[in-house]
């Protein structure tokens, strides 16, 4: 075989090396968790000692642990309902509808996405002096709808510019009133990107850190019990939870992304 | 100007109940707090309690503290090579996934590069300081091997740390943009080049780079702007012997009380991080319109 062929795959054969080292830099952080969760020494470290799945039992019976978990669930399903129901009726407005001011209220969309995260956690913890009882769990929800319902508004906005709205005005022609539309036509054929929105809504709350902290008062999320440990060594409980944690928000991710990714493909194509 | 009908009329009622109550939301719960902390910079304590004043002291005495310019500066500089490696990192990885790999594993590979976005930055630095520690894999890893003798101090708590950190957690967001720019470019634009004797690489630098300039752009601008503002990383990484912006801020809120101090130097952060998306976005704006 001449130089000139081989040249090529050398070229290919560098880019899955380097494709391969970027993919072990991501992963190896999660890799190391997860291989600690499952090895009995008291603290992480190597050599391992054993298998175990006693970290696990440990951790669920643990109850400032489980208890963090079962609070962070609610407290993300509750912000994450919350972002996408304000999101929904706003991005079908701003896609459908003629508009003066849609640019300005695109920008204001993208504010919370941009506004460092501690900025605005401040900001609601001052607003919070003005009504005390928001302090826990309600600003924590509030919080997180905030961030969230932000860029749930850009990501059904984006998704909604390309829907057959043919479908609409046939069935307006044949006299369906608006919420009929909405709700035979419209949701069925969105409820996907909703699920989608609503899961990375929910992964995003459930996991973030700095603004919760702010605003929680006595309340515990895990992450807020996760940095408090992090002052210490850490637990191997630590990482038996996170390793269930991540692995939940892998494949949440992937799943919901997936989907958009591919809904995309489909409509270029189309 | 005639009147409108009355099934414009309803259109622009149905449009106003649809965003009112997310446009309500983010008044009250995003412009309200940023506003408060607006005006809150510009009162004074007295006698360690916040009072109603019109003041610019607040502002010249972040401006004239040294230790405040030092952490400006290094917030600065952190959140440049942050996003000068992120794009360096990236950018290959989205060339390959955009143009080296078949459709299907396209997908496989871009959500795999994007998914660790989404783990929660504690658990992320929790596995970082297992990685990174004096006794940890790292260094245990490379004593063991015999490639050094003493385990590195420098790994975890330092300013190395906050970096790998901040680059772990932010060569996700860099790699989307940069394949949506790449995968949109032609391949008919690369082969005219070729045909025209550019080689491979003079093909890149002339076709390839400058159509994925705005992918590149997108993707920088918000390294840089989420870089600026970090504060969990470096908190629980960088080892707390030099402060970035967002530290500086906390520490005057939470331990020093100065809360109209803090206030405005987290003003001289937001307006860096909106001035600098407003840049960007005329420059994007600029350059996606001369595009034919």
């Amino acid at each position: 075989m001449s130089l000139r062929r081989l040249l090529p795959s050398a070229g290919l054969l560098a880019f899955t090396a380097y494709a391969a080292l970027i993919y072990l830099f991501l992963y190896l952080p999660i890799a190391v968790i997860a291989l600690f969760a499952f090895d009995s020494r008291a603290i992480s470290g190597l050599p391992l000692a054993g298998f175990t799945t006693q970290w696990f039992a440990a951790a669920f019976a643990d109850p400032a642990l489980a208890g963090s978990m079962a609070t962070s669930a609610r407290l993300a399903a509750a912000s994450a309902l919350l972002a996408t129901a304000l999101a929904m009726p706003a991005a079908m407005v701003l896609a459908w509808f003629p508009l003066r001011w849609k640019s300005a209220v695109l920008a204001l969309m993208l504010g919370p996405v941009v506004l460092p995260p501690l900025v605005l956690g401040l900001g609601l913890v001052m607003l919070a002096r003005a009504a005390p009882g928001m302090i826990g769990e309600p600003a924590i929800i509030i919080a997180h709808a905030t961030m969230t319902s932000s860029y749930a508004a850009l990501m059904l906005y984006s998704r909604l510019l390309g829907f057959r709205r043919s479908y609409i005005e046939a069935a307006m022609d044949l006299g369906a009133t608006e919420w009929v539309v909405f709700r035979e036509i419209v949701l069925p054929l969105t409820a996907p990107a909703l699920v989608a929105v609503f899961l990375l809504a929910f992964t995003d709350a459930f996991g973030e850190f700095i603004v919760a902290w702010f605003v929680a008062g006595f309340t515990k999320t895990l992450p807020i019990v996760i940095w408090t440990s992090l002052r210490q060594v850490i637990s191997p409980k630590i990482n038996a939870v996170s390793t269930l944690i991540i692995a939940a928000t892998l494949l949440l991710s992937v799943a919901s992304q997936l989907w958009i990714l591919r809904q995309a493909g489909r409509a270029r194509e189309s | 100007m005639s009147a409108p009908g009355p099934a414009a009329r309803r259109a622009r009622r149905l449009a106003a109940a649809g965003l009112a109550p997310l446009l309500l939301w983010q008044c009250l719960f995003f412009l309200v707090p940023v506003g408060i902390l607006a005006v809150i910079s510009v009162w004074s304590m007295e006698n360690y309690r916040l009072t109603p004043d019109l003041t610019l002291a607040n502002y010249t005495a972040a401006l004239g503290n040294a230790a405040v310019w030092r952490s400006l500066l290094l917030s600065v500089r952190t959140a440049l090579f942050v996003t000068v490696a992120c794009g360096l990192l990236a950018y290959p990885i989205a060339y390959f996934i955009a143009r080296k790999v078949g459709r299907r594993l396209r997908l496989v590979l871009l959500v795999a590069v994007v998914a660790p976005f989404w783990i929660s930055i504690v658990m992320r630095i929790a596995a970082w300081r297992i990685l990174l520690g004096e006794h940890g894999v790292i260094n245990q890893f490379l004593v063991g091997t015999g490639l050094i003798e003493a385990p590195l101090g420098i790994l975890l708590y330092s300013p190395l740390s906050t970096m790998i950190g901040l680059v772990y957690a932010y060569l996700p967001l860099y790699v989307l943009p940069l394949y949506a720019a790449i995968d949109r470019i032609e391949q008919s634009w690369i082969d005219a080049a070729k045909d025209l004797n550019a080689g491979p690489l003079r093909a890149f630098w002339e076709v390839t780079l400058p159509l994925s300039l705005p992918g590149l752009v997108v993707g920088a601008v918000f390294c840089f702007i989420f870089g600026l503002g970090e504060f969990v990383t470096p908190a629980l990484l960088g080892g707390g012997k030099q402060l970035l912006l967002s530290q500086i801020i906390q520490d005057q809120f939470q331990r020093r009380q100065d809360w109209p101090g803090g206030a405005a130097i987290a003003m001289v952060l937001m307006a860096m991080v909106m001035g600098l998306l407003a840049v960007s976005m005329r420059w994007l704006r600029r350059a996606s319109g001369e595009r034919p």
